[in-house]
């Protein structure tokens, strides 16, 4: 399992960096949040993985618990990626509405 | 660097990164390699507090922001390296090496940022070169033998915080108020800004070192705890000298005397903006009064030992080196005019060195990037590039340690499998699919199947959250897409594909390569995890029970062991969407922007927006060519039928009853105030799309978003102060167990604080989604 997560995080790496580096900023804009993703995968990966039950102190059968520390910490990193997630959107449409263009080129045209 | 490299080493040495560990370790200073981190440590944190020979990056950062400025460098930043220090003091220090490095650069530093100070004409440079001094004097009291100087640091470092912001605020209102920042034009502001001049002359007072402010207590423990040793005594003294006649400059120079410099008119900033310096300025004289009662409280726990901190401790030695002091900065105040013409003699400061290292690597950077293009994506595949290259000659020499091991344990890991191959597939199938729409959907399917991945971990709150998010991401990115006319979209999708064949192989290998460093490096990291759970975690999972009543150990984590970080985050979340407010809701023209701020957030929204829409429309008639976009019909004839009308028209209720159910019993299960925060939010965005925006606004009248933020925000920190006044710790929760309530229900402050995340979110998300579905103006290109 260890090989396939670290692929998979690799890989949506690639992806995000590959959509990062697009003309189109929407497109962009998601290669940014495939790339927020593959970061929490990776940390959950490193981090809760091999929990034999959820992190709760009651009523559950006996085994090692997911690691709570880093599920908080996840958490925080999900909230905080969404938040600037939310910016770059901002940003686009703001460009997009005052110069009519959603391409990171014809806007670098624009500067003059 | 240096510090990093230096923090590597000594947790080699000790055999754990762990700072409880670390500091209970005695043989530290026997090591072998003690010489080696020590001085590496020495000067990553004498960088980072500014220590000369590094100092000259703080006067130079001084062209941010006043609000920043305040606040990186008179409190956080510098004192990051200081407080490193007195971390580390017990394990590394008492050794010659620690001393005697700290004393001598302590002290130059001391000296040299007092004398520069002097000789500055802007305001802000001076108070950044006496804030060096400051720091100086900081370093060298750390490096004094027995821990004799520690008490005084501390002391030091909040007086220090208290009065330094409080100035750089009056700089940056001084700044706003003149338009200049320079000493010499500067003069009798007193008249114009009469509160400002009390601000900044208690603030100056303190620096000076004047009773009853916490300055002079903090000096008074500077000087006697530097009594041993006459030479840093003299430096000391010279050295308060010339900080008191600097204090008597900025606050003379700037408000009392005559106006140099007419030409300008003087505007007062709000009032409002005083508030911040005041309250600095206020804490100073209550902790100088009462440092008895306050102060000490706070640094006892330090020390491990009893120590004597008032504000007057008789007429011993230090205070005669004090009035000593404040007299020799008098009569330095009255000669500053030659003492500001004095030059200093030309030696290649710390600062040429630097900029003779950095203009020699730009050149060889031009050779290298001859053509800079100006295009951003061209930029960031050099970074990317680069962070290949190191990542390559890191990783290699690990890969061969690193072992293949593929083995299925159970039928789970098949899932996990398949679930990450879906996410893998949508991602693939967002870069290639040609349309907007289609694409943000197919990636909200990746994040879904991430949620799954920590659903099987099992780790219920992180999927939930997870799962929210995701939603509301792909809700965020659609309402937006909608507000890009399909042309302009369509314009930008035909560039995707038909930029160069060598640019797309070029972003094509770049990605390749980031992927094999990552996946290496994850593959490292994945198979050199602790298999044993760590401490931390240990003690949550054993103690969320009985401290909290919370069976739920991750619910626990976010809201009381580390409540802290998630009172930052959701601070960070209202500042992003407030942000998002900022950018959408001002008109592109950018002319009167404050007027047009004030009527969206002040509620007549709907009104006056359609309104405005008739006029522009009216304005624009002659121009049919831009004429907007119908949006509002848009996204009518896609959504608006009667069938998802009434649908929408009870989610938001039940989203609402959802959310409620997710505060009463978030100790629980999965769920907390946020996830109830986000669920409301999500319904407020379903009507968004539904209704358009006019009629959302207008139906929606009873929400008001910023006022959400604000209440939320002020709940959670009121709740969090709350226990200081039982003299309990910041954040403690109060459990009233002793109320029984019906269904289970446990009453306690954390009710509350999950209440005030709550808002806050729903806040949050409402006004990201109202100015992104605002329809705004149109402005022809």
């Amino acid at each position: 399992m260890n090989v396939i997560y670290a692929a998979a995080t690799g890989i949506m790496f690639a992806l995000g960096v590959f959509q990062l580096l697009r003309r189109d900023m929407i497109k962009s804009a998601m290669g940014f949040y495939i790339l927020f993703t593959a970061i929490n995968l990776f940390f959950f990966a490193v981090g809760a993985f091999n929990g034999q039950v959820p992190a709760y102190s009651q009523n559950l059968p006996k085994g090692q618990p997911s690691d709570p520390m880093v599920q908080a910490l996840i958490l925080t990193a999900i909230v905080i990626s969404f938040g600037s997630y939310a910016i770059l959107l901002g940003l686009i449409a703001k460009s997009a509405r005052r110069y009519r263009t959603a391409d990171l080129d014809t806007l670098n045209h624009l500067k003059g | 660097m240096a510090l990093l490299l230096g923090l590597v080493l000594l947790g080699t040495a000790s055999g754990s990164m762990e700072m409880q560990h670390i500091l209970a370790d005695n043989s530290l200073r026997t090591h072998a390699w003690y010489p080696v981190f020590t001085v590496l440590i020495l000067i990553g944190c004498f960088s980072k507090s500014a220590q000369w020979p590094l100092h000259f990056w703080l006067p130079g950062a001084m062209s941010a922001p006043t609000p920043a400025s305040a606040y990186l460098h008179s409190a956080t930043m510098v004192k990051a390296g200081i407080y490193l220090l007195l971390r580390l003091h017990p394990v590394l220090g008492e050794t010659p090496l620690w001393q005697s490095g700290l004393m001598i650069f302590g002290l130059i530093t001391l000296l040299v940022g007092a004398l520069l100070a002097l000789h500055q004409h802007d305001l802000k440079a001076a108070l950044a070169y006496s804030t060096v001094s400051q720091l100086g004097a900081l370093v060298a009291l750390i490096g004094l033998p027995d821990g004799a100087g520690v008490k005084a640091a501390l002391v030091g470092i909040l007086a220090h915080s208290l009065y330094k912001a409080a100035l750089f605020l009056t700089a940056g209102a001084v700044d706003h108020a003149t338009g200049t920042r320079d000493l010499t034009k500067l003069g009798g502001l007193a008249k114009w800004l009469p509160g400002w001049a009390v601000v900044a002359g208690l603030a100056g007072l303190s620096m000076a070192g004047i009773p009853p402010l916490l300055g002079f207590v903090a000096k008074e423990t500077l000087l006697d705890a530097m009594l041993e040793s006459p030479l840093a005594l003299l430096v000391v003294v010279v050295s308060a000298a010339l900080t008191v006649a600097m204090a008597l400059i900025l606050v003379w120079d700037v408000f009392m005397g005559e106006r140099h410099d007419s030409t300008q008119d003087v505007h007062a900033p709000d009032l409002g903006m005083l508030v911040g310096p005041a309250v600095l300025v206020c804490a100073a004289l209550i902790a100088g009064v009462g440092v008895d009662h306050l102060v000490k409280p706070l640094v006892q726990p330090v020390l491990h030992k009893e120590i004597h901190l008032v504000l007057f401790a008789g007429f011993n030695s230090a205070f005669w080196f004090s009035l000593l002091a404040i007299g020799v900065g008098i009569v330095v105040f009255m000669t500053r005019s030659q003492w500001r013409a004095f030059t200093m003699p030309e030696t290649p400061s710390g600062k040429q060195i630097f900029e003779g290292v950095v203009g020699g690597v730009e050149r060889v950077g031009d050779l290298v990037l001859r053509s800079q293009n100006g295009q951003l994506r061209y930029y960031l595949f050099v970074i990317l590039g680069t962070v290949v290259l190191l990542q390559l000659s890191a990783g290699l020499s690990h890969i061969t340690e690193t072992s293949f091991q593929f083995a299925w344990n159970d039928s789970t890991d098949i899932l996990r499998g398949l679930l990450l191959l879906v996410s893998l597939g949508a991602m693939v199938a967002s870069i290639v699919i040609r349309q907007h729409f289609m694409a943000a959907l197919i990636l909200g399917v990746a994040g879904y199947a991430v949620g799954g991945l920590f659903l099987l971990e099992p780790a219920p709150d992180v999927a939930l959250v997870q799962f929210m998010v995701e939603t509301l991401g792909t809700v965020l990115i659609i309402i937006m897409l909608a507000k890009i006319s399909a042309p302009e979209r369509q314009a930008a999708m035909q560039n995707l594909w038909g930029q160069s064949r060598s640019g797309l192989i070029r972003d094509g290998v770049i990605a390749i390569l980031i992927g094999v460093g990552v996946g290496l490096f994850a593959l490292a990291a994945v198979n050199h995890r602790a298999t044993l759970p760590n401490t931390i975690s240990v003690w949550h999972l054993e103690n969320a029970l009985p401290l909290l009543g919370f069976p739920d150990v991750v619910g626990a984590i976010v809201t009381d062991f580390r409540g802290m970080d998630t009172i930052i985050e959701i601070t960070v979340f209202s500042v992003a969407a407030l942000g998002v407010l900022t950018l959408l809701s001002t008109p592109d023209t950018g002319s009167d922007w404050p007027r047009h701020f004030k009527r969206l957030a002040h509620g007549f929204r709907s009104n006056v927006l359609r309104h405005e829409l008739k006029t522009s429309k009216i304005h624009h008639a002659h121009d049919k060519a831009f004429a907007e976009p119908e949006i509002e019909t848009v996204f009518q004839s896609h959504f608006s039928t009667p069938l998802t009308r009434s649908v929408s028209a009870i989610v938001l209720p039940f989203a609402l009853l959802v959310a409620l159910s997710h505060l009463l019993y978030g100790g629980e299960g999965p769920g907390d105030g946020f996830t109830a925060g986000v669920i409301s939010g999500l319904g407020v965005a379903l009507w968004y799309i539904v209704y358009g925006y006019n009629e959302a606004q207008r139906r929606l009248g009873w929400l008001k978003p910023r006022y959400l933020i604000g209440t939320g925000l002020t709940l959670v920190i009121a709740n969090a102060a709350l226990p200081l006044l039982t003299r309990q710790p910041f954040l403690t929760h109060i459990s009233f167990d002793a109320i029984h309530l019906p269904a289970n229900l446990h009453l306690s402050t954390t009710l509350f604080y999950e209440t005030g995340i709550f808002l806050t979110v729903l806040g949050c998300t409402s006004t990201v989604m109202e100015a992104i579905a605002y329809p705004g103006e149109v402005e022809p290109l």
